[in-house]
């Protein structure tokens, strides 16, 4: 009797414990971008015949994000800003703040195959409807979703996101993002590797690797467009 | 023996010089019938074009909007107008497929209303026209840029929305904007996007063939202050001030080959003068005035001239019934077109053909007879008969 109870209460907790396929979604999309930070990504822009690198500082609370390119030299001094749906970009070329419309959230990141979505956006939770199967987070595109993309898997590993497969609305895969290396820093998970693949174009790859990470709170001047000329 | 009989003949005893003498009126008449034609088309498949495809016959819209055609700008409700209109939303998007992201302009349109005024909604080359809400029309080599197909979806966002628009049908106008860049949504859709509580930016207006500038006209004189219309002519972009450089280039240079062709009829006209000063000479003592004489010389001038005229209109014209009839510049303009996508140019032009061009290729013969009267009728007015007569 004592122990068809305790299998019962058991049962009841899992039950009650049991993460729908949309709440992992958000637990794994809330555990990539680790905690507050500061620290270097070396963006890695693959092309046919062609390498280029970036050495960016990071400012980051999870939410916002500012990155100063360090080098090449000819890019340096380079800076963005990501305040949710608020895009900034300082050009020392220009010597000027320009505040980039929404639409650049889709745009590419320093010429790489990286969106500034990639980098900070929630969409997949927002317009996509979730399903499990075998594992897998299979996304779907709520009717009239802002989304070209068919279908979207999410490869999870443990809580963790491990690969997102990006398909066009043919079934055929278009972009491979992979995430590695994750650390537990102060409580949450940071992945120190990104490797995005454009599945159409052989020989298109980006790598972000993220080094010298100093966890901690980000002092709020980093979040103003108004310091993005200067640095934080 | 009357004077136009007397000149007849005189060009007739010399036949050679005659036919050559025509064949350049005959190249030069060709020439001025084809360019005039030719010029013509172009104008009316510009019309064409902008009046039915790109924009509308008379567009009516704030005057703010003119000066920036921003959604901003456009109207917040139906404005009095007092003839039949069809309202219209223009606004900046930025088109996404899985491949690619492109800018470009969308218009929000009342597919019905479209019906009525536009032929674009007929130029539906592969599924329909939009029948609702959440579906977007694509011209097709905007389709093929972007990669998507009828049945797929395509994002398009502007600076306040964004919306998966499901593509419902391909368009294949022969219009260069249209097919390059044509997007076609929902004006509600296009309201959503816009997200400034705009109901339209512009109103498009009917109007009749060549009364479309007299209708934009006779709107501005009862519009409320503030709006504004334009005809088709108003409405088109850097291409009318190509067409209209064409027109200020060839017509001069068709007004120089006349004058050259006319120069080529007085000058042989005068050799032939010259060398029968003895036979004026005969005439003017048997008691033919020196003017009537003057007036024979201008009259075979003329004759000449008109021969060549008269083969030069049966060939020019049946040139121009060819190519009105037949898509002869269709490889070229799709050349053109290809140059040029932003353009409104037509994949399609066909050369006028119009009465009056006749009129304009005879300025020939009468400028060789004027010419023959300066000239070579001077030689006869000034004869000194007795030196001709004693054959010296």
């Amino acid at each position: 009797m004592k122990r068809t109870l305790a299998f019962l209460i058991l049962a009841l907790l899992a039950l009650v414990l049991a993460q729908s396929p949309l709440d992992k979604l958000k637990a794994a999309l809330d555990r990539l971008r680790g905690p507050a930070h500061q620290g270097v990504y070396v963006l890695t822009v693959e092309r046919p015949g062609s390498t280029r690198t970036y050495r960016i500082r990071v400012y980051t609370d999870g939410k916002r994000a500012h990155f100063r390119v360090l080098e090449p030299r000819s890019e340096a001094g380079q800076a963005f800003l990501s305040l949710g749906q608020d895009l900034y970009l300082y050009d020392p070329r220009l010597g000027r703040t320009l505040r980039l419309p929404p639409t650049g959230r889709t745009e590419r990141f320093l010429g790489s195959d990286l969106t500034y979505q990639d980098l900070m956006g929630r969409d997949l939770e927002e317009l996509f409807q979730v399903e499990e199967a075998q594992g897998v987070l299979v996304l779907t595109p709520k009717p009239g979703a802002a989304t070209p993309y068919g279908r979207v898997e999410v490869y999870l590993k443990g809580d963790l996101i491990e690969r997102v497969l990006y398909y066009d609305q043919r079934g055929q895969a278009v972009r491979e993002l992979r995430l590695g290396g994750y650390q537990r820093l102060d409580g949450a998970y940071l992945p120190r590797t990104m490797e995005l693949k454009d599945l159409l174009k052989e020989g298109y790859r980006t790598r972000v690797e993220i080094q010298d990470v100093r966890v901690g709170p980000v002092p709020e001047r980093c979040f103003s467009p108004l310091v993005l000329e200067r640095g934080c | 023996m009357t004077l136009l009989s007397l000149a007849w003949r005189n060009v007739l005893r010399q036949r050679r010089r005659t036919a050559l003498l025509s064949l350049v009126v005959v190249y030069v008449t060709v020439a001025v019938l084809f360019m005039l034609g030719f010029l013509d088309g172009y104008g009316e498949s510009l019309v064409e074009a902008y009046a039915r495809y790109v924009e509308a016959p008379v567009v009516v819209a704030k005057e703010a909007w003119w000066e920036d055609p921003d959604p901003t700008n456009g109207f917040t409700e139906p404005p009095p107008l007092g003839v039949p209109y069809t309202p219209r939303l223009s606004l900046y998007v930025l088109l996404r497929s899985p491949y690619r992201a492109e800018g470009g302009v969308a218009l929000g349109v009342d597919p019905e209303g479209e019906r009525r005024l536009s032929r674009v909604p007929a130029k539906v080359a592969e599924g329909r026209w939009l029948e609702g809400r959440g579906e977007v029309v694509l011209g097709y080599r905007l389709a093929e840029r972007l990669d998507v197909r009828v049945g797929e979806r395509l994002v398009l966002e502007t600076g306040k929305a964004a919306l998966g628009l499901r593509v419902v049908g391909l368009l294949r106008a022969g219009v260069s904007n249209v097919d390059f860049a044509g997007v076609y949504l929902h004006l509600e859709d296009a309201r959503f996007l816009a997200g400034t509580g705009v109901w339209a930016t512009h109103l498009a207006v009917e109007a009749g063939r060549g009364r479309e500038e007299a209708t934009a006209r006779a709107l501005n004189a009862t519009l409320p202050p503030g709006l504004k219309a334009k005809g088709v002519w108003e409405l088109m972009g850097p291409i009318r001030a190509d067409y209209e450089g064409s027109r200020l280039f060839y017509l001069p240079l068709l007004g120089l080959f006349m004058l050259l062709a006319a120069t080529a009829v007085v000058s042989t006209t005068y050799v032939s003068v010259r060398e029968r000063l003895r036979e004026f000479a005969v005439a003017e003592s048997l008691g033919l005035t020196p003017g009537r004489l003057a007036a024979q010389v201008a009259l075979e001038a003329a004759l000449a001239s008109g021969v060549g005229l008269v083969l030069g209109l049966l060939l020019g014209y049946a040139l121009l019934y060819y190519t009105a009839t037949h898509d002869v510049f269709g490889p070229l303009m799709r050349l053109s077109v290809e140059l040029l996508p932003e353009s409104g140019l037509s994949e399609h032009l066909y050369t006028a053909l119009r009465p009056v061009y006749a009129l304009y290729a005879s300025l020939v013969v009468a400028l060789s007879g004027l010419l023959a009267l300066l000239f070579p009728g001077r030689l006869v007015l000034r004869l000194e008969l007795a030196r001709y007569l004693k054959g010296e």
